[in-house]
Protein backbone atom coordinates (compact mmCIF):
# COMPACT_ATOMS: atom_id res chain seq x y z
CA UNK A 1 0.00 0.00 0.00
CA UNK A 2 1.23 3.43 -1.01
CA UNK A 3 0.84 6.50 0.91
CA UNK A 4 -1.97 7.83 -1.22
CA UNK A 5 -4.04 4.80 -0.61
CA UNK A 6 -3.53 5.18 2.91
CA UNK A 7 -4.57 8.83 2.95
CA UNK A 8 -7.40 7.62 0.81
CA UNK A 9 -8.20 4.78 3.43
CA UNK A 10 -8.06 7.07 6.46
CA UNK A 11 -10.26 9.82 4.54
CA UNK A 12 -12.88 7.36 4.23
CA UNK A 13 -12.50 6.43 8.41
CA UNK A 14 -12.07 9.31 9.84
CA UNK A 15 -15.77 10.66 10.19
CA UNK A 16 -16.61 7.32 11.88
CA UNK A 17 -13.01 5.56 13.35
CA UNK A 18 -14.10 6.69 17.05
CA UNK A 19 -16.94 4.99 16.99
CA UNK A 20 -16.48 2.05 15.08
CA UNK A 21 -12.45 1.31 15.90
CA UNK A 22 -12.28 3.29 19.10
CA UNK A 23 -13.58 0.47 21.95
CA UNK A 24 -11.64 -2.24 19.74
CA UNK A 25 -8.12 -0.96 19.87
CA UNK A 26 -8.74 0.89 23.71
CA UNK A 27 -7.19 -1.63 25.69
CA UNK A 28 -4.05 -2.08 23.50
CA UNK A 29 -4.10 1.80 23.73
CA UNK A 30 -4.50 2.28 27.20
CA UNK A 31 -1.09 -0.30 27.79
CA UNK A 32 0.56 1.14 25.52
CA UNK A 33 0.05 4.75 27.05
CA UNK A 34 0.44 3.06 30.67
CA UNK A 35 3.84 2.09 29.73
CA UNK A 36 5.02 5.45 28.49
CA UNK A 37 3.03 7.09 31.46
CA UNK A 38 5.96 5.43 33.74
CA UNK A 39 8.02 8.77 34.45
CA UNK A 40 7.24 12.15 34.68
CA UNK A 41 8.08 15.14 32.02
CA UNK A 42 9.38 12.80 29.44
CA UNK A 43 8.64 13.96 25.79
CA UNK A 44 6.68 11.18 23.68
CA UNK A 45 6.03 11.07 19.91
CA UNK A 46 2.91 9.14 18.88
CA UNK A 47 3.32 7.85 15.06
CA UNK A 48 0.02 7.81 13.79
CA UNK A 49 -1.70 9.59 16.16
CA UNK A 50 -4.91 9.36 14.38
CA UNK A 51 -7.91 10.74 15.85
CA UNK A 52 -5.88 11.48 18.92
CA UNK A 53 -8.14 8.47 20.89
CA UNK A 54 -4.97 8.50 23.49
CA UNK A 55 -4.49 11.94 23.60
CA UNK A 56 -6.70 12.37 26.82
CA UNK A 57 -4.81 9.24 28.29
CA UNK A 58 -1.20 10.60 29.09
CA UNK A 59 -0.29 11.79 32.09
CA UNK A 60 -0.16 15.71 32.11
CA UNK A 61 3.39 16.06 33.12
CA UNK A 62 4.29 14.49 29.80
CA UNK A 63 4.83 16.45 26.65
CA UNK A 64 2.84 14.64 23.24
CA UNK A 65 3.38 15.18 19.40
CA UNK A 66 1.70 13.52 17.23
CA UNK A 67 2.15 12.79 13.77
CA UNK A 68 0.14 11.14 11.00
CA UNK A 69 -0.58 11.40 7.18
CA UNK A 70 -3.91 11.84 7.02
CA UNK A 71 -5.10 15.16 7.30
CA UNK A 72 -9.01 14.50 7.99
CA UNK A 73 -8.11 12.40 11.01
CA UNK A 74 -5.52 14.97 12.24
CA UNK A 75 -8.65 17.02 12.27
CA UNK A 76 -9.97 15.13 14.34
CA UNK A 77 -7.26 15.00 16.86
CA UNK A 78 -7.03 18.54 16.77
CA UNK A 79 -10.84 19.13 17.71
CA UNK A 80 -9.75 16.88 20.83
CA UNK A 81 -7.31 18.70 21.59
CA UNK A 82 -9.50 22.08 22.40
CA UNK A 83 -12.31 20.41 23.39
CA UNK A 84 -10.87 18.85 26.44
CA UNK A 85 -7.83 21.54 26.54
CA UNK A 86 -4.72 19.38 26.50
CA UNK A 87 -2.25 21.77 26.87
CA UNK A 88 0.34 19.20 27.38
CA UNK A 89 -0.12 18.22 23.69
CA UNK A 90 2.52 20.01 21.90
CA UNK A 91 1.82 20.03 18.28
CA UNK A 92 0.74 17.62 15.59
CA UNK A 93 1.99 17.35 12.16
CA UNK A 94 1.31 15.60 8.61
CA UNK A 95 4.07 13.74 8.38
CA UNK A 96 4.82 9.97 6.43
CA UNK A 97 5.74 7.95 9.52
CA UNK A 98 8.30 6.54 7.69
CA UNK A 99 10.37 10.07 6.94
CA UNK A 100 10.05 11.56 10.45
CA UNK A 101 11.28 15.18 9.79
CA UNK A 102 12.86 15.39 13.29
CA UNK A 103 16.43 15.77 14.75
CA UNK A 104 17.99 12.59 16.17
CA UNK A 105 17.36 11.94 19.34
CA UNK A 106 14.07 14.14 20.08
CA UNK A 107 12.20 11.66 21.88
CA UNK A 108 11.98 9.95 25.29
CA UNK A 109 9.45 7.72 23.93
CA UNK A 110 8.19 6.67 20.54
CA UNK A 111 5.02 4.98 20.15
CA UNK A 112 3.30 3.41 17.20
CA UNK A 113 -0.31 1.94 18.08
CA UNK A 114 -1.79 0.11 14.89
CA UNK A 115 0.92 1.33 12.22
CA UNK A 116 3.50 -0.96 11.78
CA UNK A 117 1.07 -3.36 9.37
CA UNK A 118 -0.09 0.15 7.80
CA UNK A 119 2.53 1.73 6.52
CA UNK A 120 4.39 0.18 3.05
CA UNK A 121 7.77 -0.31 4.98
CA UNK A 122 7.85 -1.77 8.55
CA UNK A 123 11.47 -1.80 8.77
CA UNK A 124 12.08 2.25 7.24
CA UNK A 125 9.50 2.99 10.20
CA UNK A 126 11.50 1.03 13.09
CA UNK A 127 14.56 2.68 11.65
CA UNK A 128 13.27 6.48 12.15
CA UNK A 129 11.52 5.41 15.47
CA UNK A 130 14.57 4.65 16.82
CA UNK A 131 16.35 7.68 15.03
CA UNK A 132 14.61 10.21 16.80
CA UNK A 133 14.52 8.36 20.16
CA UNK A 134 17.06 8.81 22.56
CA UNK A 135 19.67 6.17 23.53
CA UNK A 136 18.25 3.88 26.16
CA UNK A 137 14.67 5.94 24.79
CA UNK A 138 11.50 3.11 25.16
CA UNK A 139 10.29 2.58 21.51
CA UNK A 140 6.32 0.81 21.93
CA UNK A 141 4.68 -1.03 19.29
CA UNK A 142 0.85 -2.06 19.41
CA UNK A 143 0.11 -4.15 16.53
CA UNK A 144 -1.41 -7.55 15.24
CA UNK A 145 1.03 -10.21 14.65
CA UNK A 146 -0.16 -12.62 12.51
CA UNK A 147 -2.09 -16.08 14.42
CA UNK A 148 -0.16 -18.93 15.33
CA UNK A 149 -3.63 -20.68 14.98
CA UNK A 150 -3.87 -22.43 11.88
CA UNK A 151 -7.51 -21.31 11.27
CA UNK A 152 -6.66 -17.79 11.91
CA UNK A 153 -4.12 -17.51 9.67
CA UNK A 154 -5.90 -19.12 6.79
CA UNK A 155 -8.45 -16.58 7.69
CA UNK A 156 -6.00 -13.77 7.24
CA UNK A 157 -4.38 -15.06 4.53
CA UNK A 158 -7.71 -15.30 2.84
CA UNK A 159 -8.11 -11.39 3.83
CA UNK A 160 -4.40 -10.48 2.49
CA UNK A 161 -5.81 -9.05 -0.98
CA UNK A 162 -8.77 -7.17 0.67
CA UNK A 163 -5.49 -4.93 2.67
CA UNK A 164 -5.87 -2.02 0.23
CA UNK A 165 -9.71 -1.71 1.49
CA UNK A 166 -8.70 -2.35 4.98
CA UNK A 167 -6.57 -0.41 5.33
CA UNK A 168 -3.60 -2.72 6.82
CA UNK A 169 -1.95 -5.73 6.19
CA UNK A 170 -3.90 -8.46 8.25
CA UNK A 171 -0.84 -11.48 7.92
CA UNK A 172 2.34 -9.39 9.59
CA UNK A 173 4.63 -11.96 11.42
CA UNK A 174 6.20 -10.67 14.68
CA UNK A 175 9.65 -11.51 13.39
CA UNK A 176 8.93 -8.54 10.58
CA UNK A 177 9.86 -6.02 13.35
CA UNK A 178 13.45 -6.36 14.43
CA UNK A 179 14.83 -7.75 17.61
CA UNK A 180 18.53 -6.66 17.36
CA UNK A 181 21.28 -6.75 20.32
CA UNK A 182 21.29 -3.12 19.97
CA UNK A 183 17.59 -2.53 20.45
CA UNK A 184 15.93 -5.76 22.40
CA UNK A 185 12.84 -6.56 23.03
CA UNK A 186 12.32 -6.02 26.42
CA UNK A 187 8.78 -7.31 26.50
CA UNK A 188 5.85 -8.77 24.58
CA UNK A 189 2.53 -8.37 26.17
CA UNK A 190 -1.14 -9.21 25.22
CA UNK A 191 -3.47 -6.11 24.59
CA UNK A 192 -6.56 -7.88 24.70
CA UNK A 193 -7.89 -11.06 26.01
CA UNK A 194 -7.49 -12.80 22.63
CA UNK A 195 -4.10 -11.91 22.00
CA UNK A 196 -5.16 -10.49 18.49
CA UNK A 197 -3.09 -7.34 19.50
CA UNK A 198 0.62 -7.08 21.05
CA UNK A 199 2.25 -4.69 22.82
CA UNK A 200 6.21 -4.96 21.64
CA UNK A 201 8.41 -2.86 23.79
CA UNK A 202 11.98 -2.32 22.79
CA UNK A 203 14.56 -0.52 24.48
CA UNK A 204 16.87 1.61 22.60
CA UNK A 205 20.24 0.83 21.77
CA UNK A 206 22.99 0.82 23.14
CA UNK A 207 22.34 -2.62 24.16
CA UNK A 208 20.43 -2.72 27.64
CA UNK A 209 22.45 -5.72 29.46
CA UNK A 210 20.73 -8.92 29.98
CA UNK A 211 17.24 -7.71 28.86
CA UNK A 212 15.64 -10.60 28.71
CA UNK A 213 12.23 -10.90 26.80
CA UNK A 214 9.00 -11.08 28.99
CA UNK A 215 6.88 -13.05 27.36
CA UNK A 216 3.44 -12.20 29.28
CA UNK A 217 1.14 -14.47 27.24
CA UNK A 218 -1.06 -16.69 29.19
CA UNK A 219 -2.50 -19.47 26.81
CA UNK A 220 -2.58 -20.23 22.76
CA UNK A 221 -2.99 -17.48 20.53
CA UNK B 1 4.39 28.41 16.66
CA UNK B 2 6.19 26.97 19.91
CA UNK B 3 10.06 27.27 20.18
CA UNK B 4 10.21 23.77 21.39
CA UNK B 5 8.99 22.05 18.44
CA UNK B 6 11.04 24.48 15.81
CA UNK B 7 14.58 23.58 17.93
CA UNK B 8 13.65 19.32 16.85
CA UNK B 9 11.87 20.17 13.23
CA UNK B 10 13.72 19.45 10.20
CA UNK B 11 13.29 20.02 6.47
CA UNK B 12 12.21 16.90 4.81
CA UNK B 13 14.43 17.31 2.12
CA UNK B 14 17.44 18.83 3.38
CA UNK B 15 17.12 17.97 7.08
CA UNK B 16 18.16 21.70 8.28
CA UNK B 17 16.04 23.80 10.63
CA UNK B 18 13.64 25.83 9.27
CA UNK B 19 12.37 29.34 10.39
CA UNK B 20 8.40 30.14 11.04
CA UNK B 21 6.65 33.15 9.16
CA UNK B 22 3.86 33.72 11.00
CA UNK B 23 3.17 36.64 8.42
CA UNK B 24 2.81 33.44 5.68
CA UNK B 25 1.57 31.46 7.94
CA UNK B 26 4.21 28.71 6.85
CA UNK B 27 7.44 27.33 8.08
CA UNK B 28 10.59 28.42 5.41
CA UNK B 29 13.72 26.60 4.11
CA UNK B 30 16.15 29.03 2.49
CA UNK B 31 18.36 26.50 1.58
CA UNK B 32 16.18 24.41 -0.33
CA UNK B 33 13.81 27.94 -1.05
CA UNK B 34 10.35 26.08 -0.15
CA UNK B 35 7.59 26.87 1.98
CA UNK B 36 5.91 24.39 4.04
CA UNK B 37 2.03 25.22 4.96
CA UNK B 38 0.65 25.03 8.16
CA UNK B 39 -3.12 23.90 7.97
CA UNK B 40 -4.93 24.58 11.03
CA UNK B 41 -2.02 24.84 13.18
CA UNK B 42 -0.93 21.47 11.83
CA UNK B 43 2.28 21.62 9.66
CA UNK B 44 2.49 19.15 6.11
CA UNK B 45 5.87 18.46 6.40
CA UNK B 46 5.22 17.04 3.08
CA UNK B 47 7.40 17.54 0.00
CA UNK B 48 4.75 17.30 -2.74
CA UNK B 49 2.65 19.83 -0.42
CA UNK B 50 5.60 22.70 -0.43
CA UNK B 51 5.49 25.57 -2.08
CA UNK B 52 8.57 27.24 -4.04
CA UNK B 53 9.43 30.42 -2.26
CA UNK B 54 10.12 33.57 -4.81
CA UNK B 55 12.93 35.26 -5.55
CA UNK B 56 11.27 38.37 -4.08
CA UNK B 57 10.39 36.37 -0.74
CA UNK B 58 13.92 35.43 -0.74
CA UNK B 59 14.80 38.76 -0.72
CA UNK B 60 12.29 39.86 1.68
CA UNK B 61 13.42 37.23 4.47
CA UNK B 62 17.17 38.24 4.05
Amino acid sequence: MDLAAIRRTYRRYAGHYDMVFGPVFHPGRRMAVETANQRPGRRILEVGVGTGLSLPLYRKDIQVTGIDISPEMLAKAREKVAEQQLENVEALLEMDAEALEFEDNSFDVVVAMYVASVVPNPDRLMAEMRRVCVPDGEILIINHFASENPVLRGLERTLKPLSKMLGFHPDMALDALPDEPDCPRVGVHRANIFGYWKLVHYRNGPAANGADVVDSQVGPD
Amino acid sequence: MNRKLLDILVCPICKGRLTWESGAGELHCRACRLAYPVRDGIPVMLEDEARTLSVEEMEQNK
